[in-house]
């Protein structure tokens, strides 16, 4: 904590940090100073110059940009003076010389920094009488972000965003003077994870993003606060809704978790809710023709359920239902147990990355902000940057401001650069078993030994013994103050993990399957038949199960083997709480009306309940939320909606359950090959989102030089031929990678195909007939 | 890869001379400059990855300094000084007889890529104004006629290195004061002679 010092705004006393910069020191006391370049998540650079004050200095009054002085004691300022309106008035003017004005057009108009603070502090006319400044208006600069350089007030806020946050300065000023603008260099896109950030704090209306482009009014859009499925990390968003369609998503800022920004997926994944091809009706056998009525479908499923036989009843859940919902599933599998002691039902977690992780001592579980203050970062785990991209600003963020970070590989070589130590082929075998004692590793005792240490552990690779992570997590808890963050990144992961009672997952799922039983299959919103790595696997046995039921919202590779679908309610179709990686819970809004047919998961449940006679106590969401409530170890501030509505819970209620994992661990043989999520894949939410869907589409592996070479490669189209499958694949050099390590997306069209225990071929695709083989 | 080995090999000792690497992108710049009279976007993603900055990270330094070329430059780079010093002493009549003599105009090059015409502020000789600039090495005292003569001389002679000393000697009038180095060597393309980055050639005899 810094001091506590006295200044003097606008004749009245105001009392501030020490170290604050003048204008957040008033922002805080609730004076407003127009600015356009300032912005409390980065570094002040005083372009704009719309912030000026006027503060006393011995040599009398000056005007300073307030943004880039800091106050000290009994500083004197004034933003109200003549002095400073004429300044403001001044800035305006000059940055109208050479703006376009063309506000009836524009996609910020309504809500624009420029406009309103033209009105609020402008001139009222221009003496500029002469040409405007012209550019191409806009220009793309890459698939989802459009620039129109005449609207550019030049207050860097994009460029800055690119370099200091997001770490991939694709875009910069370019030229001087007259002819500055903001530009990226020929062929060489925009294309960074976070992207979207940079439409959103624009001050202007010169990056523009081509999902929302003309497509409303700020003023006719309905809004409304909820939490973002795009990661474990629990974003804050604000859903924008007009005429009943989503349409556009902004970051909201959460001190806690997102800080304001957004990955691009979690700020454009939305297109799907309004696509044709959603499912509205339950369908009987996979037969579009064939819709039932609900009523029938609930018919058939509790007759199917309600047979007083030995059967296996499954449910793989996926990672984007609500606390509620997974609760009301839970409720429905004690329900059913009760009735029926024959039965034996089990929940897995549609996830290849699920293991039991540390959640024993809930004394020792990590917060997102510990990155703010430990000494060191460990990191073990998925890539960060793909998979829990928001995660990955802030620990960018800690490590700028000091923060040690330790990488073990071979995952997260896209921050190698940020790390002190990253632990590659040399401490890392291939199969993500170390090579070396830890106490030997070099220079790591330094880094950790009585160290405030925060661990972001989970597993790299969906193929990985996890005994190696232990002994890690044992070693750093002998040797520092250690707190562990989980890191499983999909969605309401923690949320399934806190309110059903034991998950298991899929490798479980196919131990458990025991064919010579009735088998009942529920998928929930997952397609384990394309997303995992034992795809073909879960296949057979879905296709060998006697009844298979998928609540979904749109037809994939699961549904077509489904004996029912049944329609479900989407993200902003459905309130609900959702749970992020440090046991944060959030409040999910509805805001859109719920498409035809369609049910939320826990109606079902609950009708299903009904027709077997069963009596379920609860009626709606809010009994959910008051009935899971009651389990939280901490009684005093549990996440109900009530608590969470309130103001000061508005970034979400921080709360521990008991958490029950199990699931054998899996012995790795030799890994052949690396399977990695990448951000963007070819999930039926993405591949619906018409923005988007493309972002997905390329095929490619990694590998380092050396691997290249041993391959005798020469091109960088080859194909992987395993088996019967061939999957013609584009090679990335990735020299962070141990010597003959490829990494494969899991999460790109084909890939799923391929077995990373088996021995492959890479092929060059030599001619032309070749290279149409898909 | 559009540099060679030679040119990658001076691109290394002059990151050497730096405790951060994209310190060194100025002279980089140059050396693309001397490699083909302009920064060529292949050299910027060559630059780019020797010194681990994004390609439009140095499009932006290269676009902002009016010293890196934009667009081809031809052999002769005039630089005719057109601020106060040099404006008092009558360089319009200076600039006029360049703009005569090469049919240019301001930021304009040749047909043949003999000649770039550009006006530019003060180049620090004002003590000797008007003045030019041919490649970077300085004239002083220059009068429209030794202008044209000086012109003359690039077109017949096509001199290959440029030297102030010798363009003083042979076309100058007064000198503001004795400001060049003891050994000065002259510059070889349109790029400033820096002896320690290798873009100072030596003296044509
Ligand atoms: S494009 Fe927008 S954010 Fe970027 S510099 Fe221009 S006005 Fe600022
Ligand atoms: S906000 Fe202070 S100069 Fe732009
Ligand atoms: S004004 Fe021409 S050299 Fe200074």
């Amino acid at each position: 904590m810094s001091d506590q010092i006295n200044i003097n705004v606008n004749g009245s006393e105001i009392r501030t940090d020490s170290d604050q910069l003048i204008i957040e020191a008033c922002e805080d006391s609730g004076i407003h100073i127009p600015r356009f370049c300032w912005h409390k998540r980065m570094d002040p650079v005083g372009m704009c110059r719309m912030c000026l004050v006027e503060i006393e200095t011995p040599r009398g009054k000056a005007l300073v940009p307030s943004c880039t002085t800091k106050v000290s004691e009994d500083l004197v300022v004034d933003t109200e003076s003549e002095v400073v309106k004429k300044a403001q008035e001044g800035v305006l003017e000059f940055l109208l010389i050479n703006h376009p004005l063309d506000c009836p057009v524009c996609d910020k108009a309504g809500e624009c920094p420029l406009q309103d603070q033209t009105m609020a502090y402008g001139p009222g006319e221009s003496r500029f009488v002469e040409d405007k400044r012209h550019f191409e208006k806009p220009i793309p600069i890459s698939e989802i972000i459009l620039l129109d350089r005449e609207r550019c007030i030049l207050c860097a806020r994009c460029t800055r965003f690119s370099d200091e946050i997001s770490g991939d300065p694709l875009i910069e000023f370019i030229q001087r003077g007259n002819k500055t603008q903001v530009n990226t260099f020929p062929d060489e896109p925009f294309r960074s994870y976070f992207s979207g950030n940079t439409v959103q704090i624009c001050p202007v209306g010169a990056l523009t993003s081509t999902s929302y482009r003309f497509k409303a009014r700020p003023w006719d859009l309905k809004k409304v606060s909820s939490t973002s499925n795009c990661s474990s990390m629990g974003c804050s968003v604000e859903l924008n809704v007009s005429q009943n369609k989503m349409l556009r998503i902004l970051g909201e800022d959460n001190e806690f978790t997102n800080q304001g920004w957004l990955s691009d997926k979690g700020r454009y994944n939305f297109e799907y809710l309004h696509s044709e091809k959603r499912i509205l009706k339950p369908v009987l056998n996979n037969d579009s023709t064939n819709e039932i009525s609900i009523n029938e479908s609930m018919e058939l499923i509790s007759n199917e359920i309600s047979v007083d036989d030995n059967s296996n009843i499954s449910f793989i859940v996926g990672h984007n239902s609500t606390n509620e919902e997974y609760y009301a599933l839970n409720n429905f599998v004690e329900n059913l147990n009760k009735v029926n002691n024959d039965q034996n039902m089990n929940v897995y977690l549609s996830d290849d990355y699920l293991y039991e992780g540390f959640f024993q001592n809930t004394d020792s579980l990590g917060k997102v902000q510990d990155l703010d203050s430990v000494d060191t970062i460990i990191l073990w785990a998925q890539d960060i940057k793909d998979n829990l991209p928001t995660l990955y600003l802030r620990i960018r963020q800690a490590v700028k401001n000091g923060k040690k970070l330790v990488i073990f590989g071979h995952t997260n070589t896209a921050m190698k650069e940020l790390a002190d130590s990253y632990f590659g082929q040399e401490i890392l075998s291939k199969n993500l078993e170390f090579n070396v004692e830890i106490s030997k590793i070099p220079n790591f005792n330094e880094l950790i030994n009585d160290k405030n240490v925060l661990a972001i552990i989970g597993k790299s690779s969906p193929i990985q013994n996890t005994n190696p992570i232990s002994n890690l997590i044992n070693y750093l808890d002998k040797n520092s103050n250690l707190k562990i963050l989980n890191c499983f990144s999909k969605g309401n992961t923690f949320g399934a993990l806190q309110n059903i009672d034991l998950v298991k997952g899929l490798n479980e799922f196919i131990n458990e399957f025991d064919s010579s039983k009735n088998n009942i299959v529920f998928t929930i919103g997952s397609n384990p038949v394309n997303s995992s790595i034992y795809s073909n696997q879960i296949k057979d046995k879905l296709i060998n199960a006697n009844f298979v039921v998928s609540l979904d919202l749109f037809k994939n590779e699961t549904t077509e083997l489904a004996d029912i679908i049944l329609p479900t309610t989407s993200f902003g179709e459905k309130e609900g709480t959702f749970t992020n990686l440090e046991m944060r819970t959030l409040k999910q809004n509805k805001i859109l009306p719920t498409p035809g047919s369609v049910l939320n998961e826990w109606e079902y449940w609950s009708m299903m309940l009904n027709k077997i006679d069963i009596e379920n106590n609860y009626e709606s969401e809010f009994e959910l939320n008051l009935q899971l409530c009651e389990e939280y170890l901490d009684k005093d501030n549990v996440p109900s909606f009530d608590n969470l509505n309130k103001p000061s819970n508005l970034d979400g209620v921080l709360n521990s359950k008991s958490i029950n994992i199990e699931i054998e661990n899996v012995e790795p043989g030799t890994l052949e090959l690396l399977f990695v999520n990448r951000l963007y894949g070819d999930s039926s939410t993405q591949i619906n989102s018409p923005s988007i869907s493309m972002l997905g589409a390329e095929r490619f592996i990694e590998m380092n030089n050396h691997t290249f070479i041993k391959h005798n490669l020469s091109t960088y189209t080859v194909n992987l031929v395993q088996g019967d499958s061939t999957l013609q694949v584009k090679i990335k050099i990735n020299n962070h990678l141990p010597n003959e390590l490829i990494i494969a997306p899991l999460n790109r069209r084909g890939f799923r195909d391929i077995d990373t225990t088996k021995p492959y071929e890479l092929i060059e695709v030599k001619n032309l007939e070749e290279l149409s083989v898909n | 890869m559009s540099w060679d080995n030679e040119l990658l090999e001076r691109a290394h000792k002059i990151i050497e001379l730096y405790p951060q690497k994209r310190s060194a992108l100025g002279p980089l710049l140059y050396l693309a400059q001397e490699k083909d009279g302009f920064i060529s976007d292949d050299s910027i993603v060559e630059i780019s990855n020797l010194v681990d900055i994004t390609e439009v990270q140095v499009k932006s330094v290269s676009s902002f300094y009016s010293m890196y070329k934009e667009e081809q430059t031809g052999t002769y780079l005039l630089s005719v000084c057109k601020s106060i010093s040099c404006e008092i002493n009558d360089s319009r009549s200076v600039i006029n007889s360049v703009k005569e003599f090469t049919g240019l105009e301001n930021y304009e090059t040749d047909q043949d890529k003999l000649f770039t015409f550009e006006e530019v502020e003060c180049i620090g000789a004002c003590g000797g104004a008007p003045a030019v600039q041919v490649n970077y090495e300085t004239v002083e005292g220059l009068t429209p006629e030794k202008t044209i003569e000086m012109c003359e001389w690039l077109k017949n002679d096509k001199p290959e290195i440029i030297v102030a000393d010798q363009l003083q000697n042979k076309f100058g009038g007064t000198k503001s004061f004795d400001w060049a180095i003891e050994d000065n060597t002259g510059s070889a393309y349109t790029v400033p002679g820096f002896q320690n980055i290798g873009t100072a050639k030596e003296k044509d005899n």
